[in-house]
């Protein structure tokens, strides 16, 4: 082989080699990342601005099913209440009211029914100074001992404030106590969280101190 | 060396050739360089391939936002209009919302009533048309331990049956619009500011993609699209803002923005709108009546990372 078949041979196999290697790269042949996992929709629950509790105000407004807010259809006017009490000053509940979970104030120290309920007419509430008022109206029973908490709630500190921050120029909503807080159970019962964060790349989790107790 | 009829005295490589010698050296590795560098060329050349996202002569020429004048802002909202159209297959209306007079917002964050539901982030995504596949979520709840404010030791990927744990308080952090934005200084092109009712915004038309901005945030704010955003199309919020809420392309930042489309109409954000348990509060700090200025001034309110001094505009506090 002479030398100019010997530099064209090598000329061919350079070429070829750096053509090879421009299609590698146009094509990402190697260093491509693995491909992720497709991430599916978030349940369209967790973008739903509705409260967790439909208030009575809202079921007659709505027109709901209020046939459980009838306390009249079993119970006289006016006759006198036969509660049964725990040690406690608890009520025990009467086989007819047994799928009720009372648990209102830490200790337990508002479990009784005629604290909130007018013992003369189940359908009205009681407030402890003498006024009476409708199922609906359960915001000013609430106030009259959750102060703090009822001045927070019309500034708009406590609970959520929907609509339009700038109140003249639309209207704002803001819920009765109800709405979020089961009256006899008014804690916030717990959620179950939305999808967390998906990043590009595997999540490797240090945390050593997420000791939670179940 | 022998002479051709071409030579003029600088060496030529082929004139230096002969049937006997071959190629000398100096010829051949001149030839095998410009191969070698045509070929890197046309490699280098291959970003091309993504001329797709290259939408119009328009875009390439469009001016800063503070330089347009209406009518080129008009024109540029109407192209957006457009593009919108054609890939989403729904027109939306983009516009040009302009801070009101006499508005500074502020955010506050009641995390004693925060259970760490994430329906924040999942109710901003919606809102902001973000890409779903990969995911971008302006908001990151941490999921920190009782006792601590120390972000390291926080769980950002809890997937529990139930929230809020026992132990365990949620912290929700996402942009805080700070008075001293770090996010503002970096950037090389002026792609980010704040404007005059406390919105640290983006043009994503300017935008270069340095992702400076996000090493510069000391809260992880900032989100970058590294891959071309894909979002379904029957998820498109089609009440757009140019600043705000109008769809992203691959290599821009993005990063809440207060719901800017909302809350320059005087709406609350959608994560207020969103929260069960009205951990969020939104308003005017200028405004005596609003609800933020009484958190403000009655609650045991805290900023994160104080030290750094970003001035932020996102209050944390507690109720009880």
């Amino acid at each position: 082989m002479n030398a100019n078949t010997k530099t064209a041979a090598v000329l061919i196999a350079l070429t070829s080699l750096f053509l090879a290697l421009a299609t590698a790269f146009n094509r990402d042949l190697w260093g491509r990342p693995a491909p992720l996992p497709s991430i599916p929709l978030v349940d369209p629950a967790f973008t739903n601005p509705a409260p967790v509790r439909v208030s009575a105000a809202e079921l007659k407004r709505t027109g709901g099913d209020t046939s459980e807010l009838e306390c009249n259809l079993c119970h006289e006017l006016n006759k006198p209440a036969n509660l049964k009490l725990d040690d406690k000053g608890n009520v025990i509940l009467p086989k007819e009211h047994a799928d009720l979970v009372m648990h209102h104030g830490r200790n337990d120290r508002n479990n009784s029914c005629f604290n909130c309920h007018n013992p003369q007419n189940r359908e009205e509430l009681l407030t402890k100074d003498g006024h009476k008022l409708k199922i609906e109206e359960s915001t000013r029973l609430c106030a009259s001992c959750h102060g703090p908490t009822y001045r927070d709630w019309e500034l708009g500190v406590h609970g959520r404030i929907s609509g339009y921050w700038n109140r003249a120029l639309g209207p704002f909503t803001r819920l009765d106590c109800v709405s979020c807080h089961h009256p006899h159970s008014p804690i916030f019962a717990p959620l179950p969280p939305a999808p967390g964060p998906h990043p590009l790349h595997p999540v490797v989790v240090h945390s050593v101190t997420q000791q939670a107790s179940p | 060396m022998n002479d051709s009829p071409s030579s003029t005295g600088r060496s030529d490589a082929w004139s230096d050739a002969s049937p006997e010698q071959g190629m000398n050296r100096r010829s051949f590795l001149r030839a095998t360089a410009a191969l070698a560098s045509g070929l890197a060329a046309i490699a280098a050349l291959s970003p091309l391939r993504e001329l797709e996202s290259f939408s119009s002569v328009e875009e390439f020429l469009q001016k800063h936002y503070k330089e347009m004048t209406p009518e080129e802002m008009a024109k540029v909202l109407e192209r957006i209009e457009r593009e919108v159209e054609r890939q989403y297959g729904l027109r939306p209306h983009v516009r040009d919302y302009k801070p009101m007079n006499g508005v500074e917002y502020v955010y506050c964050l009641n995390l004693t009533r925060c259970i760490g539901c994430r329906k924040c982030v999942h109710a901003c995504v919606a809102e902001n048309n973000q890409s779903r596949n990969p995911e971008i979520q302006y908001i990151r709840v941490l999921k920190m331990p009782n006792g601590t404010f120390d972000t390291e030791k926080a769980d950002h990927n809890y997937a529990p049956e139930l929230v809020p744990g026992k132990g365990f308080y949620y912290m929700p952090v996402q942009c805080h619009q700070c008075k001293n934005p770090p996010c503002v200084k970096v950037c090389p092109v002026k792609a980010t500011w704040q404007e005059a009712d406390g919105i640290t915004v983006i043009d994503y038309n300017w935008c270069i993609g340095c992702r400076y901005c996000e090493a510069a945030c000391p809260y992880w704010a900032r989100r970058f699209n590294f891959t071309k955003p894909s979002i379904p199309k029957d998820k498109i919020n089609p009440d757009m803002s140019y600043l705000g809420n109008r769809p992203r392309q691959q290599g821009v930042m993005e990063k809440c923005h207060f719901c800017i489309q909302r809350t320059r109409v005087g709406r609350y954000p959608a994560c207020v709108e969103v929260c069960p348990t009205g951990s969020r509060k939104f308003g005017n700090i200028l405004d005596p009546n609003s609800e933020v200025s009484d958190i403000l001034q009655n609650k045991r309110v805290f900023i994160l990372k104080e030290e750094v001094g970003t001035l932020p505009r996102f209050f944390y506090y507690f109720d009880i």
